[in-house]
């Protein structure tokens, strides 16, 4: 079959934003259903919450399998799967079963390794930064559109959403398993499945760089998640009087005002991640290495002081949030939540363009474990956030109770000059000897 | 020649710079959202799209 990388670019990022726009569609349409239902705040808490619960054990097994079956098999199974579930979630009576029927179909967020995985079997390492920012960054933005655009075509008939959502999902599924191929070469995806074993995974979790990228990762999608969460309701508890100030009035007003406010961070997360990785791609055709410590001559040590910067940003960014609470500015908090949107993004961005050259022969593995466990850390920013008697002050203790100390781990595991991947806490010779 | 942060720079392939113009409309909705969150800093209900 004569293809493209273009084409494989094209066929993953609309698969991931699909899966994107299905993980979320259940956060979109939990009003229309909690009133169906009946739920309390509570309920409806959990399955919000729910939605995430798949991701980080999801995401590993996937990363593997991507490696084992190839992209297009992995990823259609994934979509077909799930696009089945919500189709039959669409004629549930049962709350029970819808809800579980929901986790299930929350299962398509795993896709993003999947996708990472198959984008890196087809790019080369000068362009892998700017190739998978465009994947993640607009897949990404399904989830900003489902919450968007579904209310507003869909309504409160969330059975018909179910129903769109799922048969398109099964339409994308069988177009990647026509066009969608797993690598580049035959070559590439034989030396790619011949690692995809217990011993290739443990290498790959046990080495100081990709727990390194895991932590990078769990200090900007991780709190982009966690802050997708957690800013509506600080804004609406923090700047609860300048929003009323500003003429919104009752739960509803100060809940489109605080909402409002909120979405630039999310929208600049996702849609900065493709300049991001653009900006990766650009540090290592210059060859810019101004970070002390971090490693100088390694082929892609730019890409390692770019990542190095925008971890130092978004711990920045944090300790302004907190001035700015402080200072009782709402102008100046949310100029600054554009600000950590964006270093947020160079975060997400500059760590996958890391992963693929570091872990060349474990892509999917190396993603599942970055983008998976990472994703925990959106379950412990709020509980920080929320710790203290002043809300402002959630984004300081942040910064310097968990980001400090990441930043410097990551300065310390990313100083090797030569093959920082042989460093870990399991000797290499142990797990791969019988793979060489 | 030398690469500028938006073009494609000499060794890439042609899809680059559709890649390239693609990561700047994304940013340029970005900064369209939080310009309008920031007017609607100053402005409340006065902001736009629609008064609430």
């Amino acid at each position: 079959m004569k293809t493209h990388k273009v084409e494989q670019l094209i066929i993953a990022t609309i698969g991931f934003f699909w899966c994107f726009l299905m993980w979320f569609s259940t956060a979109a349409f939990s009003p229309s259903i909690a009133a169906h239902y009946r739920l309390s705040i509570a309920a409806l808490g959990l399955l919000a919450s729910s939605a995430i619960w798949m991701a980080p054990i999801g995401r590993i097994v996937a990363g593997w399998a991507s490696d084992r079956f190839g992209a297009p098999r992995t990823f259609a199974i994934i979509l077909a799967g799930c696009g089945l579930v919500s189709i039959l979630s669409a004629f549930t009576t049962n709350y029970n079963l819808l809800f579980f029927e929901r986790v299930i179909v929350a299962i398509a967020g795993v896709s993003f390794v999947v996708g990472i995985q198959h984008v890196a079997q087809w790019f080369d390492a000068q362009e892998i930064g700017t190739a998978e920012g465009l994947y993640a960054g607009t897949g990404n933005v399904g989830a900003g559109m489902g919450a968007l655009l579904l209310p507003r075509i869909f309504g409160t008939n969330y059975h018909a959403a179910f129903v769109w959502l799922g048969a398109i999902a099964i339409g994308i599924a069988a177009w990647y398993l026509l066009r969608g191929q797993a690598a580049k070469s035959i070559e590439r995806r034989a030396a790619v499945q011949r690692r995809s074993n217990m011993r290739g995974t443990l290498f790959v979790w046990s080495r100081y760089i990709a727990i390194a990228l895991m932590l990078a990762y769990a200090m900007s999608f991780g709190l982009e998640i966690a802050m997708n969460a957690w800013l509506p309701g600080y804004f609406t508890r923090g700047f609860h009087d300048a929003i009323l100030a500003l003429g919104f009035s009752g739960v509803a007003g100060v809940q489109i005002a605080a909402g409002t406010f909120a979405a630039v961070e999310s929208f600049c997360a996702s849609l900065f991640r493709p300049f991001a990785g653009f900006m990766s791609d650009l540090f290592q055709q210059k060859g810019w290495t101004p970070l002390p410590f971090i490693a100088r001559t390694l082929p892609y040590a730019p890409r390692l002081h770019w990542l190095g910067i925008a971890l130092i940003l978004i711990a920045l960014c944090m300790i302004g949030l907190t001035m700015a609470g402080l200072s009782g500015s709402l102008h100046a908090s949310v100029l600054l939540l554009v600000l950590l949107g964006i270093c947020l993004s160079f975060g997400t961005g500059a760590t996958f363009a890391l992963v693929p050259l570091l872990f060349p022969d474990r892509p999917g593995a190396a993603a599942g474990f970055i983008g998976g466990v990472s994703t925990a850390a959106g379950i412990v920013y709020p509980l920080i956030f929320a710790s203290g008697s002043n809300i402002h002050l959630g984004y300081l203790r942040a910064a310097i109770y968990m980001f400090v100390p990441i930043i410097l781990f990551y300065f310390w595991a990313a100083r090797y000059e030569r093959h920082p991947e042989e460093h870990g806490l399991i000797s290499p010779a142990v797990l791969v000897a019988e793979q060489a | 020649m030398a690469a500028t942060p938006f073009n494609a720079p000499a060794g890439h392939e042609p899809w680059f710079k559709y890649g390239v113009a693609t990561l700047c409309l994304e940013m340029a909705i970005a900064i369209a959202v939080s310009a309008y969150s920031l007017y609607m800093t100053f402005n409340g209900l006065g902001g736009f799209p629609g008064k609430h």
